[in-house]
């Protein structure tokens, strides 16, 4: 199960929030965990470096897209190399949509796009679609080129 | 729930700052989002409501139900505009809002209309929105489609029918279950993503029929899966068919090659999961294990943070099991310590402290020595506790490991870390007696500049139990009697009640102690005052309490002999008046199960020899528990305590198992028993134990549990005696008694009258590993060449035909109850000959060791070559009737 996803900008503010499976008490304490995880040790890693911790049974993977934090919290099946591949798909539409690692406006000015593709990448934390060239075409509605 | 976390400040006004959801308000969204009801849509508009209404509840922001139903009904109507970016905007906000089943029914015709549409895409979505908001009533009708959709030649269309079936099975498993013919046709699809989709759903479906599981498994991994992430499920679905078929351990295991060849697959993700299966096969041999760890090896070196941590994580687990298999990887796990990423460093660390061997010890620590100083708390705590092994495992290297604790010890730290080491230099002090002495020095030098008010006490504590027993106790004074002057209240008072434990266990301190005492008469705050009090009058005689000195140290630093739980209720029932409190109307019945068997989750042993920590806390309750029984009060020290043994079996009207203590002349059997029949209430329980086949054995006491409510555990014992120091063994029969009485659930009431009754339950032995303690040392060849060949007793049985070597090992360490050492329980698989190594405490406290060779021939005629050394020939005599009975 992809249990969290999280979009801050750099100084920790919320740009999106996505649980699955995690009950709502628990969701600030998670929310808090991962903006502190993120200012301990994002600062000065390079852009799309991925970086991975694991606390228990849960695993997080994340990284710095131009002025954007991402964080996925994953278990069970979702483990550090699944999470890797779920981010890899994220990073990838979110350039892909906003044309270049987004400053935080830019990330805004496609906030609706990047729902969308968020739609389309996690199904009730389940990894649905990995490939961004598709995603780009599901996102308008347009059937995939290999279909 | 909503927390206005990006309203962004008003100072930051540059162009490149500014925010599209600038200021954005709830109210004012909601209000915009009347464009729904425009007569003539305007698609842009509508998306961009759609996109500040996203922005809201991705936020955390919540909608009230009503805002919720207005919102709901509005978007429905957007599904008159045609454009396609609004209709998928469309989609998404549906499922975010997730409706009602009463509104449900408001979209259910468009998706429908949707869900048969010629656009592909329109049919994707429309399933999905349906399956995320649908009931069971609804999904019958819609199920023609679904299963259509599964099979449907568009991979989007059935990937969203998929997905949406492993969401179903959760909520209406008997529907989806009816698909699986589809889902079948499905995973064979040349679309990646669909495979991958179907096999989860597949095997969801069937996980519960091993046979399904397994031809699924054997047909799939002949090769047909195209997609990387459906090989890693078929991985761990094959791994799951090779833990419960597990049933021949010789010989070639199924479906090993596969694992194997997916070692060489080219996408990452598939070669690590190989390796990580492979790695968690039980009881696997080294031979399996190289190939894999080959691999890891080079993912350590890997450019990709995510697959060096993934790689040094799997190693860390092995090292636990097969510390051997993993020292080629040193080399690369060392150059990882400097690893940006701490967590890696952290592991590769530990890893290496699991691994490292003696010599090495010294290096690994100068490394450890600069990372410590960059890394966060939580990482100290695990290297803290990996260093503690360590100085476990090679207790000859404890002067460097203690230095560098005390080291750490004085540089900064939070609370819990601070904890872990002071943790790790008690367990150091308590099982490595040479270290005692510096290690009591550096706590002293700690308290001198301790801000923790919990830790300087329990040092304080410590130090007055293990202080006195040194060979120059009073040094520890100085430091001691600082804490007087300098700390706060609570540790002024711990440190007078050490000094007082100085004064009353060293004569020859003890003027001096009362010159130190009587100075902390003058305290400023009254417990400080009132304890030096009490000690002063006490140890000197003014006050006479019982004949002896003996008597005064029971009374000042003796055990309470009631639990604290009940001593607290008693305190707060106790009402000031002229009649003083008195401690013996506190009763000392244990009011409910003490020992829920906690037991340490996750805590494997570490095959290494390393003596067990875990359990001393059980055994600590045990003791406290039958101290407060002032029937076991002559039985001397508690030897050992088993684990709970079952009489009764699962679900039954009245639970009941047994621990059995074992003390030098006597035998207690606790019988935790719990009433599962809220209609009962049972009063006198006792259990008639019948020992006829236990001639050794004479009852002494029985003593009765009062009263057992319903789902409130309580304990009844039965004391033996027998020889003593002797490994007496026998047969108990046991028959619960009882007196019944009905109780109505719904108030509570019992009835008075009650009926006799009584209850068969399962026979329990003694045997002669119940008198062996598991107590590891930590380097077996030295102990028994110290233990030297004067009382060796060396004997050779012939077990006749075994089915293998690993399961006759097992059956002879689990008859003499023995602890294995290095990790030699473990035989390789096809060995024709092994030799484990066990060490444990007889009762009477002899030490034993065990040398047992076996060999097995071609017709598995089994030899077994037993030695022992003990510290007494007569035991050593012991062991081999044990084994010869056996």
């Amino acid at each position: 199960m992809i249990l969290a996803i999280l979009f801050t900008n750099t100084d920790g503010n919320i740009l999106v929030e996505r649980f699955h499976g995690v009950p709502a008490e628990e969701r600030l304490h998670w929310r808090s965990f991962l903006v502190k995880l993120g200012a301990d040790n994002l600062k000065g890693s390079k852009n799309e470096e991925l970086l991975v911790a694991s606390h228990k049974s849960v695993f997080v993977v994340y990284t710095m897209l131009g002025d954007v934090c991402i964080y996925v919290v994953g278990k069970d099946e979702y483990d550090e190399l699944a999470l890797a591949e779920v981010i890899f798909v994220i990073t990838s539409s979110v350039k892909d949509v906003c044309g270049k690692p987004p400053t935080e406006r830019l990330f805004l000015d496609h906030y609706g796009k990047i729902c969308l593709c968020l739609d389309e990448i996690i199904w009730k934390g389940m990894l649905e679609n990995t490939d961004k060239d598709r995603i780009r075409r599901l996102i308008r509605l347009k059937p995939p080129t290999d279909a | 729930m909503a927390q206005p976390f990006v309203k962004k400040d008003d100072d930051h006004d540059e162009e490149e700052e500014y925010s599209p959801f600038h200021g954005i308000e709830k109210g004012a969204v909601l209000q915009e989002a009347r464009v729904f009801h425009d007569p003539q849509l305007d698609a842009r508009k509508c998306s961009q409501v759609i996109t500040k209404l996203l922005y809201l509840l991705n936020q955390g922001e919540t909608f009230t139900k009503v805002e919720a139903t207005e919102v709901f009904f509005a978007v429905t109507k957007l599904f008159q505009s045609k454009d396609t970016v609004l209709r998928r905007m469309v989609y998404l906000m549906i499922k975010e809002l997730s409706p009602s089943a009463d509104e449900v029914i408001i979209v259910t015709s468009s998706l429908m209309k949707d869900m048969n549409s010629k656009t592909d895409m329109y049919r994707a979505n429309a399933i999905r929105v349906l399956c995320r908001i649908t009931d069971s009533t609804l999904l019958t009708q819609i199920e023609r489609y679904l299963k259509q959709a599964i099979v449907d030649k568009n991979p989007v269309v059935a990937s969203a029918a998929l997905v949406s079936g492993v969401h179903l099975l959760q909520t209406n498993p008997e529907i989806v279950k009816r698909w699986s013919n589809e889902v079948q046709e499905a995973v064979q699809s040349r679309a990646a993503l669909v495979q991958f989709h179907a096999l989860a759903l597949l095997h969801q479906i069937r996980q519960n029929d091993r046979l399904a599981v397994t031809k699924l498994v054997t047909s799939l991994t002949k090769g047909s899966v195209r997609s990387p992430l459906a090989q890693c499920l078929l991985i761990r679905y094959t791994s799951q068919v090779i833990r419960e078929s597990n049933t021949n351990t010789q010989g070639e295991r199924p479906f090993f090659d596969y694992l194997e060849s997916c070692l060489r697959h080219k996408a990452e993700m598939v070669v690590f999961e190989a390796a990580k299966a492979i790695t968690e096969l039980s009881g696997v041999t080294s031979r399996e294990l190289t190939p894999a760890i080959t691999v890891l090896q080079l993912f350590l070196s890997s450019s990709k943070p995510v697959l060096r941590f993934a790689a040094v994580r799997t190693l860390n687990k092995v090292a636990n099991t097969h510390p051997l298999a993993v020292t080629n990887c040193n080399i690369d796990m060392e150059s990882l310590i400097s690893d940006q990423n701490r967590s890696i460093a952290t592991l590769a660390i530990t890893t290496l402290l699991k691994t490292g061997n003696e010599s090495s010890v010294d290096r690994l620590m100068k490394q450890i020595t600069n990372f410590m100083s960059d890394i966060a708390d939580e990482f100290k705590i695990v290297v803290v506790e990996a260093i503690r092994s360590l100085c476990l495992k090679f207790p000859l290297k404890y002067r460097s490991l203690m230095n560098f604790l005390s080291n750490i010890l004085r540089e900064e730290g939070g609370f819990d870390y601070k904890k872990a080491i002071v943790d790790s230099i008690v367990i150091l002090i308590r099982d490595i007696p040479d270290a005692k002495e510096i290690g009591l020095f550096h706590l002293c030098e700690f308290i001198e500049d301790c801000e923790f008010t919990y830790l300087s006490t329990q040092i304080l504590h410590f130090l007055g139990n293990e202080g006195p027993k040194t060979s120059d106790p009073s040094k520890y004074i100085r430091y001691i009697y600082n804490r007087v002057i300098l700390e706060n209240a609570t540790v002024r008072a711990s440190a007078v009640s050490t000094l007082a434990k100085f004064g009353a266990l060293v004569d020859s301190l003890k003027p001096r102690i009362f010159v130190l005492l009587r100075r902390c008469l003058f305290d400023s705050d009254d417990e400080v005052r009132d304890r030096a009090t009490l000690y002063l009058n006490t140890l000197k005689g003014d006050v006479s309490v019982g004949g002896s000195n003996e008597d005064v140290k029971d009374f000042l630093f003796g055990p309470l002999d009631v639990p604290l739980v009940n001593l607290e209720t008693s305190l707060q029932n106790y009402e000031a008046s002229d009649i003083p409190f008195n401690i013996s109307s506190v009763p000392k019945e244990v009011k409910s199960q003490p020992l829920a068997e906690k037991k340490a989750p996750g805590k494997k042993p570490t095959g290494l020899g390393a003596p067990p920590v875990g359990p001393t806390s059980t055994v600590d309750a045990y003791e406290k528990l039958l101290s407060s029984i002032p029937e076991f009060a002559g039985f001397g020290k508690l030897f050992k305590s088993s684990a709970p043994v079952e009489l009764t079996e699962a679900e039954t009207e009245y639970s009941v198992n047994v621990v059995k203590h074992i003390f030098d002349g006597h035998v207690v059997f606790q019988y935790n028993c719990t009433n599962t029949i809220p209609e009962q209430l049972l009063q006198m329980v006792t259990v008639f134990v019948d020992a006829s086949e236990a001639e050794e054995f004479s009852e002494v006491v029985s003593k009765p549990l009062r009263s057992l409510p319903y789902d409130s555990p309580g304990q009844t014992f039965v004391a033996f005696e027998k020889p003593t120091g002797v490994p007496a063994t026998g047969k108990f029969s046991n028959l619960l008694k009882f007196l019944v009485k009905e109780v109505d659930p719904a108030t509570g009431e019992v009835e008075e009258e009650g009926v006799e009754d009584e209850y068969q339950l399962e026979d329990l032995e003694i045997v002669a590993a119940d008198y062996m303690l598991k107590v590891g040392v930590s380097n077996f060849k030295n102990a028994w060449d110290s233990m030297g060949p004067d009382n060796e007793r060396v004997d050779e049985y012939g077990l006749g035909v075994k089915d293998s070597l690993t399961e006759t090992v097992s059956a002879v360490v689990d008859i003499l109850g023995m602890q294995p050492c290095e990790g030699t329980e473990d035989v390789p698989s096809n060995s024709r000959s092994h030799t484990c190594l066990l060490s444990g405490i007889f009762v009477g406290n002899v030490k034993v060791l065990v040398r047992v060779s076996f060999g097995i021939d071609g017709s598995k005629q089994v030899a077994m070559k037993l030695a022992v050394r003990s510290e007494d020939p007569e035991i050593s005599e012991k062991i081999h009737e044990i084994v010869a009975e056996g």
